[in-house]
């Protein structure tokens, strides 16, 4: 079991160096990262808490996949499963623990914890032989798959923008369509298998193009009723709302760019702290977008000559 | 026609493929056979453009990429995706239109499920119904029966019969010998960093018997089997 986990640190510190990074210097940047990110959620709204347990959550499904959760049972037993995810859920659920006690947001510090416990105790089972409908099949896999995966959230974002509406609060509704374009980021983190490059026939600019596109229509489907909404009801703000809604679908963008830039490995912190950087800095799109595509050009001409 | 002139693979110091010359015809089928390592999965990989080579491979419809149908040995899915999806997502790539995916189900998938959750079989089925429902000219089907039912083996010895009917480019690697000498016009036999054996259909039942005593001769012996 000591084993199991150490073995686990070891594949994080495998997946820093392959970024390019040290292993103790890629600790320290995420720590960084995690205080600043957080420090700014805090201060940009007052639903950071629920975010911070959502993104908590989110991290803990991540593990409790169904043949990882068979893998730990087949070689540990039961006891020894539960032991290791309860020590993983934990481990993973400090940090976001600790800032919500550093901002005195106690009930939902051990809420969390205690969902962090139940999680690993009962192993969800995501196999199920059920098929969420969605409205990307036609154009699949980042969106088809994505949306599968985050539909929830999106329910979340339009309750959002009902309530802003509701209460007559722009910043909140701005929030929800923000998240709207922010949720899809996470479809482009992880690269996929050769073959779902190769297989196009396309010239890696095409196939550029072509991603961009088909991304640019769904996350405008997605954030569409917010937008609309938001311009009804606050066309005061309009200006701001399409200037918002834009700097998302440049955003979506960029983070598409930064996925192809860093194939076949996932993004890594090198590539996200561009990201970050750009979004508090917006003009350094200007040289963050060319420098992604090139380097996006590049990988890609090796699977598409 | 798909040419291979003088191709080399090494990952490192090992050197997997060593000056590989072949030339592919249409209509016809190519078996290649040889032991785990031997460098079929690389030198298939090699002719998609899936690996990196030394040595020069052409093809008469250019890009080959854009006209290869690939059949990896185990296919690879999306955790949340159909097979209808895949399906499309197949299609769209080679800009194909697809009308009636229902008609194409030979293997009578359960499109509508997540194709993650089927079977090793099923999965290959899946995978190599796509191919065929983009129209590709060249095949590579790698271990194609691995893993698959005795009646869908038998309906993909036909498929692969009748691409051969259409003039189609077929290179198929099998680790049971019958399903090559049942199907191909000639073997290739695979012995790492070693020339290419070429073996013409008449030598297939020798190539089979000299094969089986190689082995019996060298490996079971030394088990020391009680």
């Amino acid at each position: 079991m000591r084993y199991h986990l150490m073995l686990q640190l070891s594949i994080i510190s495998r997946k820093i160096k392959e970024a390019g990074i040290k292993p103790i210097l890629g600790y320290l940047l995420a720590i960084g990262l995690f205080i600043v990110m957080s420090e700014l959620l805090f201060h940009a709204t007052g639903f950071a808490k629920y975010i911070v347990c959502l993104a908590a959550l989110a991290l803990i499904f991540r593990l409790n996949e169904r043949d990882r959760s068979d893998f730990l049972l087949s070689n540990f037993g039961c006891s020894g499963m539960k032991k290791i995810r309860i020590i993983e859920n934990i481990t993973l659920c400090a940090p976001f623990i600790t800032i919500l006690i550093i901002k005195t947001h106690f009930t939902e510090s051990a809420i969390l914890l205690i969902l962090g416990i139940i999680a690993a105790v009962t192993p969800i089972r995501t196999n199920f032989y059920f098929t969420i409908p969605t409205p990307f099949s036609r154009s699949p896999f980042e969106f088809t798959v994505g949306f599968r995966k985050t539909f929830l959230l999106f329910l979340f974002t339009y309750f959002l923008a009902i309530i802003a509406i509701k209460v007559n609060n722009p910043n909140l509704g701005l929030f929800a369509m923000i998240t709207t374009f922010i949720i899809p980021w996470s479809y482009y983190t992880k690269p996929e298998d050769d073959f779902y490059i190769w297989v196009h026939s396309d010239t890696p600019n095409r196939f550029l193009f072509r991603k961009l596109a088909i991304a640019s229509i769904n996350v405008s489907i997605l954030s569409l009723p917010i937008l609309t909404a938001l311009l009804i009801f606050f066309h005061e703000r309009h200006s701001l709302i399409l200037l918002l809604f834009f700097a998302g679908l440049i955003f979506q963008h960029t983070v598409i760019l930064a996925k192809y830039s860093a194939f076949p490995r996932e993004i890594g912190l090198v590539e996200a702290i561009f990201l970050v950087l750009s979004i508090y800095f917006p003009p350094l799109l200007l040289a963050i977008i060319p420098f992604f595509y090139i380097k996006s050009i590049n990988k890609l001409k090796l699977l598409l000559k | 026609m798909i040419s291979l002139t003088d191709i080399n693979k090494s990952y490192g110091n090992n050197h997997v493929l060593k000056g590989v010359n072949l030339n592919f015809t249409p209509g016809r089928i190519y078996g290649f056979l040889g032991d785990n390592g031997a460098g079929k999965t690389t030198l298939f990989k090699c002719i998609a453009g899936l690996e990196q080579y030394e040595g020069e491979i052409t093809s008469n419809l250019k890009p080959l990429r854009n006209h290869l149908g690939f059949l990896p040995t185990e296919p690879w899915f999306f955790s949340k995706i159909t097979g209808r999806e895949y399906i499309t997502l197949v299609c769209n790539a080679r800009h194909k239109k697809i009308t009636n995916i229902e008609d194409k189900n030979i293997f009578n998938l359960p499109l509508n499920q997540y194709a993650s959750t089927y079977s090793t079989g099923l999965k290959k089925k899946l995978a190599l119904t796509a191919l065929l429902v983009q129209e590709n000219e060249y095949f590579i089907l790698d271990e194609p029966f691995n893993g698959i039912d005795i009646q869908s083996n038998i309906i993909l010895t036909e498929i692969i019969l009748r691409l051969k009917q259409l003039n189609k480019i077929i290179l198929l690697s099998s680790h049971i010998f019958s399903t090559l000498s049942d199907t191909c016009d000639e073997i290739h036999h695979l012995i790492k960093a070693q020339p290419i054996r070429t073996i013409e259909k008449p030598d297939f039942t020798a190539l089979e018997q000299e094969m089986k005593s190689a082995i019996l001769n060298s490996s079971i012996d030394k088990l020391g089997l009680k």
